[in-house]
């Protein structure tokens, strides 16, 4: 009975059709809608990702990534006598206004890394050398910034058109010339603009006397010794928080800044609940057209499936039939629909906008809730057909 | 046993069937007694709206009367719960409906298989069964193709072969040969009798056809909701209103 029942699936290609636009569409529109939401939730907690270190350590009043409080100088002293650190940098990260050579400003997120260890550069270079960041003047910028902060120049088609920056172009930060020697590959943030990496001392003199300028210290552990542990230690000696780098959504730590960060934004601003919402439509849309494909189809077959009942099939045969169809074409909907939600989202990888990250999570749920639809849309199916009246079928 | 129990197949005594509410009630059934014995091919004919259709709903213990019994091969419908009737009407019962019923998204062969596949046989032996009857019933060649491929006539052939591929004890037959012509209809009712013709079959079959009453051993005629003649001969029927 199964195979006929899968044939009565397939049977009516139209409807099949319908039914698995259906289903997909809302298995897309889910997984999508949750992958943009994570997306941009993790923007908030970029620079987590792109300036890279084991062990972050901030100010105690510190409660995520985008909000440094100076540190002292002296500081630094102190996290590299904790027992277990291997090494301690500094790190100055602040959002400034550059002057562009058309006389334009942009916000740019300055990242000043220490120009010894070069602890916390960027990991991808396309274009140049990170040691070129020990010459006078000179900036890194990311492939993104670049192509924001691009020059104005006049195309082949003689209308004005910007192309990005390139190594040897120039522009300004607070007067002071900042000239491009890299080009790096990073992830996009939520809050600041481009990503501009110079050495530490030298954002100390882009951003003119500000009275302390050590945001965060990246520290490495010692051989033998974890992160978590690290933090432990630098928060019992110093007084100083010291948070770990995890930024992988489903295994960070307690302290994990990314998470600290992600946490903070979901309390504190209104980004999780209007794109929360958008995800929430998502699924109720997603329910609701789903839901309602699948028990027209079922209606449809009302019928058929009174007939069978009044040859005597008994209503756990029609159960099973009704399950088999349900999540079979649950199956196919899903796969469908997780199918266009990664081409779409490789696209907007690729574009970077909008953000999107699609865990390996956000399927298993979008599955689990497609698998759910055509659970409850079956069961919806078996009580309309243990309700039907059997005699019904031989009127005409 | 009785002797009675030997040749009594189908017995309704005293059934009273309405529908709607009581302000507003349809008496389709009233006092309604029947009797089909065992080996025969009894029609039953009578006006639109007399009841016969309800009657057949009935003996398929698909409707339950108000009042009144039915025994069917010696077991009362009213004595069996709701998946004992659904197990019984499987082992017992063949069907073809007055709207034939046929599932449109399954070829001609699947819909024939559909009794045998209810009571749990393999799927190949379903198969070459389904096939024999489909040669029967004059549509070899046909049992790839869709029901709604088929003229009224073929889909009423096919509605049939699925009532006999089990080789019910009990045939059900709403109106068989409403779309078929008279050889063709011959021919079915030929097939359906050759299937009554057992002490452990019957077949009651609901028509409107006179071409056909020649095929039936008695004729019961119904009015108002019951049964107020039957008959051995058909030239003795009251045929003014068929
Ligand atoms: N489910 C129902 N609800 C309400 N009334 C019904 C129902 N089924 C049958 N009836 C009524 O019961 C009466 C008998 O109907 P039935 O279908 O048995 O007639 P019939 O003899 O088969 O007619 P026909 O020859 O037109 O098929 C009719 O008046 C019909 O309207
Ligand atoms: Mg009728």
């Amino acid at each position: 009975m199964y195979r006929l029942a899968l044939n009565m699936l397939f049977g009516d290609r139209a409807k099949l059709a319908m039914l698995l636009c259906g289903l997909s569409f809302s298995a897309l529109l889910m997984a999508q809608q949750s992958s943009v939401f994570f997306g941009i939730m993790s923007w908030t907690y970029t620079p987590m990702v792109n300036i890279r270190a084991q062990v972050w350590v901030s100010d105690p009043m510190v409660e995520q990534v985008n909000d440094a409080k100076p540190l002292r100088d002296t500081d630094l002293g102190r996290v590299r006598s904790v027992d277990g650190v291997a090494w301690a940098a500094p790190l100055h990260t602040s959002f400034v206004q550059a002057r562009m050579q058309d006389g334009n400003f942009k916000l740019i997120t300055l990242v000043g890394i220490d120009a010894d260890t070069f602890a916390g550069a960027p990991a991808i270079l396309t274009q140049g050398r990170i040691e070129d960041l020990r010459l006078p003047d000179t900036v890194i910028v990311d492939e993104w910034g670049a192509a924001l902060m691009g020059r104005m120049g006049v195309g082949p088609d003689g209308k004005p058109r910007s192309t990005p920056l390139m190594v040897g172009d120039t522009f300004e930060i607070n007067d002071i010339q900042a000239r491009i020697v890299g080009i790096c590959k990073v992830k996009r943030a939520f809050t600041g603009g481009p990503f501009v990496y110079t050495t530490y001392d030298r954002a100390k003199g882009y951003t003119l006397g500000a009275r302390r300028t050590l945001s965060f210290m990246l520290v490495e552990p010692q051989k033998g010794v974890t992160p978590a542990e690290l933090c432990g230690r630098i928060e019992r000696d110093t007084g100083l928080k010291a948070w770990t780098s995890d930024t992988v959504i489903w295994n960070w730590g307690e302290r994990s800044l990314a998470r600290n960060t992600f946490w903070w934004f979901w309390t504190n601003t209104g980004i999780p609940f209007s794109f929360g919402t958008a995800v929430l439509l998502g699924l109720f849309v997603g329910i609701a057209i789903s839901g309602q494909t699948f028990y027209s189809f079922v209606l449809e077959n009302l019928k058929y499936f009174a007939a069978i009942k009044a040859m005597g099939a008994g209503m756990g045969v029609i159960a099973r039939m009704l399950f088999v169809q349900a999540f079979t074409a649950g199956l196919i909907g899903f796969g469908l629909g997780a199918g266009m939600a990664q081409a779409i989202g490789r696209a907007m990888i690729e574009k970077g906008m909008p953000p999107f990250v699609m865990y390996p999570q956000i399927l298993w749920a979008t599955f689990a809730l497609v698998l759910g639809i055509s659970f409850v849309s079956a069961i919806i199916g078996i009580i309309k057909v243990s309700r039907v009246d059997a005699a019904s079928v031989f009127r005409g | 046993m009785s002797h009675e129990a030997h040749t009594v197949a189908v017995r309704a005594s005293g059934v009273d069937m309405f529908f709607g509410t009581p302000d507003n009630q349809v008496v389709a059934l009233k006092q309604a007694s029947f009797e089909a014995r065992r080996g025969e091919l009894i029609m039953l004919v009578g006006p639109s709206g007399c009841g016969k259709t309800t009657l057949l709903s009935v003996i398929a213990g698909t409707l339950t009367p108000q009042a009144g019994t039915v025994e069917v091969f010696g077991q009362r419908l009213d004595d069996l719960g709701q998946e004992e009737l659904t197990a019984f009407r499987r082992k017992n019962l063949g069907f073809v409906f007055q709207s034939f019923n046929l599932i449109p998204t399954l070829s001609v062969i699947e819909n024939v298989m559909v009794p045998l596949l209810i009571q749990g046989r393999p799927h190949d032996e379903a198969h070459a069964r389904a096939l024999a009857i489909i040669e029967k019933v004059g549509l070899k060649g046909r049992e790839e193709g869709r029901p709604n491929a088929l003229s009224g006539g073929q889909q009423q052939r096919v509605a049939i072969a699925r009532a006999l591929v089990h080789e019910p004890p009990l045939l059900i037959c709403d109106e068989p040969t409403s779309a078929l012509d008279k050889d063709t209809g011959a021919h079915i009712m030929e097939l359906v009798r050759d299937l009554s013709r057992s002490p452990e079959r019957c077949v009651v079959v609901v028509t409107h056809d006179h071409r056909i009453f020649r095929f039936a051993d008695r004729i019961a005629e119904m009015e108002d909701g019951r049964i107020s003649r039957v008959v051995d001969d058909p030239k003795l029927l009251d045929t003014t209103h068929l």
